[in-house]
């Protein structure tokens, strides 16, 4: 996996760089996504790394399927992947240059787990408040999961903050 | 232990009462894979070199690589239990053992648990296993000795209290036996004990165990063993764990011996955990730092002066000096020194044990070889009876391995060179020691001035075990007040040299042995 990361991480930094100078994040997001899309295909997928089909097939088949969804630099981008035989670190390079993005945006991606679900107020009210602490604009996607009995569970990347009773209930057994 | 039902909920009332429902904030990462032992980790981005990480099920690791992507870890214990996906916890600490008085006796994994079936240690302080060693400023030169007991070691090669001296031979040369008459020795001098079992068998520990205890000598040590059955990983830190605990004592301002038994096992464990991490591997496929390895370990053994003591104990202990004086101990292969873990502790240490299979097999025990031992510093630390006494042994014994080669024609060569292989067969004899029988300083000192002043010449080479048993339980009985002297200060002067010659005189005209 971290195999992957360090293969893709070049084509995404570029991509982002072009991305900025030319300001098409937003066009780079479709192209990328969509290109994932089409390689989730289990056909596509398998005529990677097919013998029998050629890089030039392999091009015109997707030049193909994208032409009207690609711009003029996606389509360059997917010739080169092709040609360097990288076309399966798509996934993980779009997960980078959205990373990168998020990034620079400021915007942070929160997922929140919490025991009975927020009313509107409340959320508007968490937000906030997860904003002052990260300092960064969020990006909350909330999960409601009554396992963690009460409280809330918030995870941004690596870091957790668990407020939950279940994790108080686990402290407590951990003390004991 | 007992333990009544009431103590049981009154502790848990108590831990109830004082528990805080804090928030918790950790960062988390999610296994990538485990592969003997090693586990890759993605995210953790916030963990620290030699972190403990936090498993499912209370198992710890210990966080080794910090690469871009992910983290390397190696699980300490059994790793059987953790998949792929799990989720691991930063602690925010690094590893930590406990340290203190009550480890004394006891018997400890090497992550301080207790494997003796005495029941838990109540030890309130724990120390990181890894630390920068005492610096310039704190410490003070070897002036004070640490007594092993043997007669050949302690006048040809002695050790000072905070000097690292290796002890390096073949298998079943007795490297262990030298280091356990150590501990044996250190009985009432103050001086702690760790014993350190490195990839050991687990019976041979259990040995080491139970001969200390008939020999009332597990009251002042502390036994770390990482046995040839647990993890590389645990292996490879329980030097570091031993050294945390031997450290307690120096920061205090006493005095502790530790025996790492062996590095060369420890180096071994290390480059398994090495090449499982992938590191690029080097000569004989250590890694890369396999000297760091050692040097870091063996540099922590040191004495620091009582300003050091005064300031890390808060002033609690003033006007002592601490030391830590390490004996660890190499396996070599087919007595190859040259090998590389070998020349790298020689070239740390401050002076080497050599112990030969040859000399083991011809009955010379303990096996050491005079010349190729040394001893850098010790010199300086050496009682003043021993070093005046010792000088001779030591030049007696070169004289004679030089002209060794010769003693099959002794009737053919000058009246001199016959005397001095007489001398060395004589001496050579009597470095002879018994296993579990360690001398004190008086012992050794009279026992070498009879040697030095050729009350032994007359001897037959056979016979000088019996001749120095029969002089020692002689003097001991008629002469306990000058033995005890002796003891006290460890002075020689005119007046003792005499009176001890003239015990010696007396003992020869009166006795037989």
């Amino acid at each position: 996996m971290n195999e992957i990361a360090t293969l893709a991480r070049p084509y995404a930094v570029a991509v982002f760089k072009r991305a900025k100078e030319t300001n098409s994040s937003k066009q780079w997001s479709k192209n990328l996504s969509f290109l994932a899309a089409v390689l989730s295909d289990n056909t596509i997928f398998g005529m990677l790394d097919d013998p029998k089909v050629g890089k030039t097939r392999l091009l015109t088949l997707l030049q193909d399927i994208c032409a009207d969804q690609l711009d003029q630099e996606g389509s360059n981008f997917l010739k080169l992947l092709i040609e360097n035989n990288r076309l399966n670190l798509i996934p993980a390079i779009m997960e980078l240059f959205e990373t990168y993005k998020a990034e620079d945006e400021g915007f942070i991606d929160i997922d929140v787990t919490t025991a009975y679900a927020f009313t509107k107020e409340s959320k508007q009210h968490f937000n906030e408040m997860l904003e002052r602490n990260f300092g960064k604009k969020v990006n909350m996607k909330v999960v409601v999961d009554s396992s963690l009995i009460g409280g809330v569970l918030v995870r941004a990347g690596d870091q957790v903050i668990d407020g939950s009773v279940r994790g108080q209930l686990q402290q407590l057994a951990q003390r004991l | 232990m007992q333990l009544n039902p009431s103590e049981i909920s009154d502790l848990i009332k108590k831990k109830i009462e004082n528990f805080d429902l804090s928030t918790q904030v950790h960062t988390e990462g999610t296994v990538v894979s485990v592969t003997d032992g090693i586990v890759r980790i993605h995210g953790l981005s916030q963990a620290m070199q030699g972190e403990m990480l936090e498993f499912p099920d209370h198992t710890f690791g210990m966080a080794l690589n910090l690469e871009r992507d992910s983290v390397g870890a190696v699980i300490l214990g059994s790793y059987q239990h953790i998949s792929e996906g799990d989720t691991v916890r930063c602690t925010g600490k690094i590893l930590e053992v406990p340290v203190g008085e009550a480890l004394l006796g006891r018997v400890v994994d090497a992550l301080g648990n207790p494997i003796d079936g005495k029941g838990p240690i109540d030890c309130i302080e724990t120390s990181p296993i890894e630390k920068i060693a005492p610096g310039v400023i704190a410490r003070q030169s070897v002036d004070q000795p640490v007594q092993l007991g043997l007669k050949s070691i302690d006048s040809m090669i002695p050790v000072g209290r905070g000097q690292r001296e290796l002890i390096i031979g073949d298998r079943q040369t007795g490297k262990t036996a030298i280091a356990v008459d150590a501990i044996i020795n250190q009985k009432g001098t103050g001086i702690k004990c760790i014993y350190v079992a490195i990839g050991q068998k687990r019976s041979s520990v259990a040995n080491v165990v139970r001969k200390l205890e008939e020999h009332d000598a597990l009251a002042h040590t502390i036994i770390v063993v990482a046995s040839a059955s647990e993890s590389a990983a645990l292996q490879f830190i329980a030097p570091y764990t031993g050294c945390t605990m031997g450290e307690y004592f120096r920061d205090q301002g006493e005095d502790a011996l530790i025996i790492y038994d062996d590095l060369t096992k420890q180096a071994w464990a290390y480059r398994q955990v090495s090449l499982l991490l992938r590191r690029p591997p080097g000569r004989e496929a250590y890694p890369g730092d396999v000297f760091y390895l050692h040097s870091r370990l063996l540099e922590r053994a040191s004495r620091i002066n009582a300003k050091e003591v005064e300031k890390l104990t808060a002033g609690k202990v003033t006007g002592k000096t601490g030391s830590l004086t390490a004996l660890p101990i190499i396996e070599t292969q087919g007595g190859d020194v040259s090998a590389f873990v070998p020349t790298n502790v020689i070239s740390i240490t401050d002076g080497q044990i050599f112990l030969e299979s040859n000399l083991f097999n011809s009955g010379i025990r303990p096996a050491v070889n005079a010349g190729l031992s040394v001893s850098r510093v010790g010199g300086a630390a050496q009682t003043k009876i021993i070093k005046k006494l010792g000088g001779g042994t030591r030049l007696d014994l070169a004289q004679y391995r030089e002209l060794a080669a010769f003693a099959q024609f002794a009737s053919d060569l000058d009246e001199s060179t016959r005397k001095q292989i007489e001398r060395g067969q004589r001496v050579t004899e009597l470095m002879k020691q018994k296993q579990y029988s360690p001398m004190s300083v008086a012992q050794m000192g009279i026992s070498l001035f009879a040697a030095n002043e050729g009350f032994l010449d007359n001897i037959e080479v056979n016979k000088v075990l019996d001749f120095e048993a029969a002089l020692l339980s002689y003097f001991k009985s008629e002469h306990a007040e000058l033995m005890d002297s002796i003891n006290a200060t460890g002075d020689f002067s005119n007046d003792i040299g005499a009176s001890i010659r003239s015990g010696i005189e007396t003992f020869v005209k009166t006795h037989s042995w």
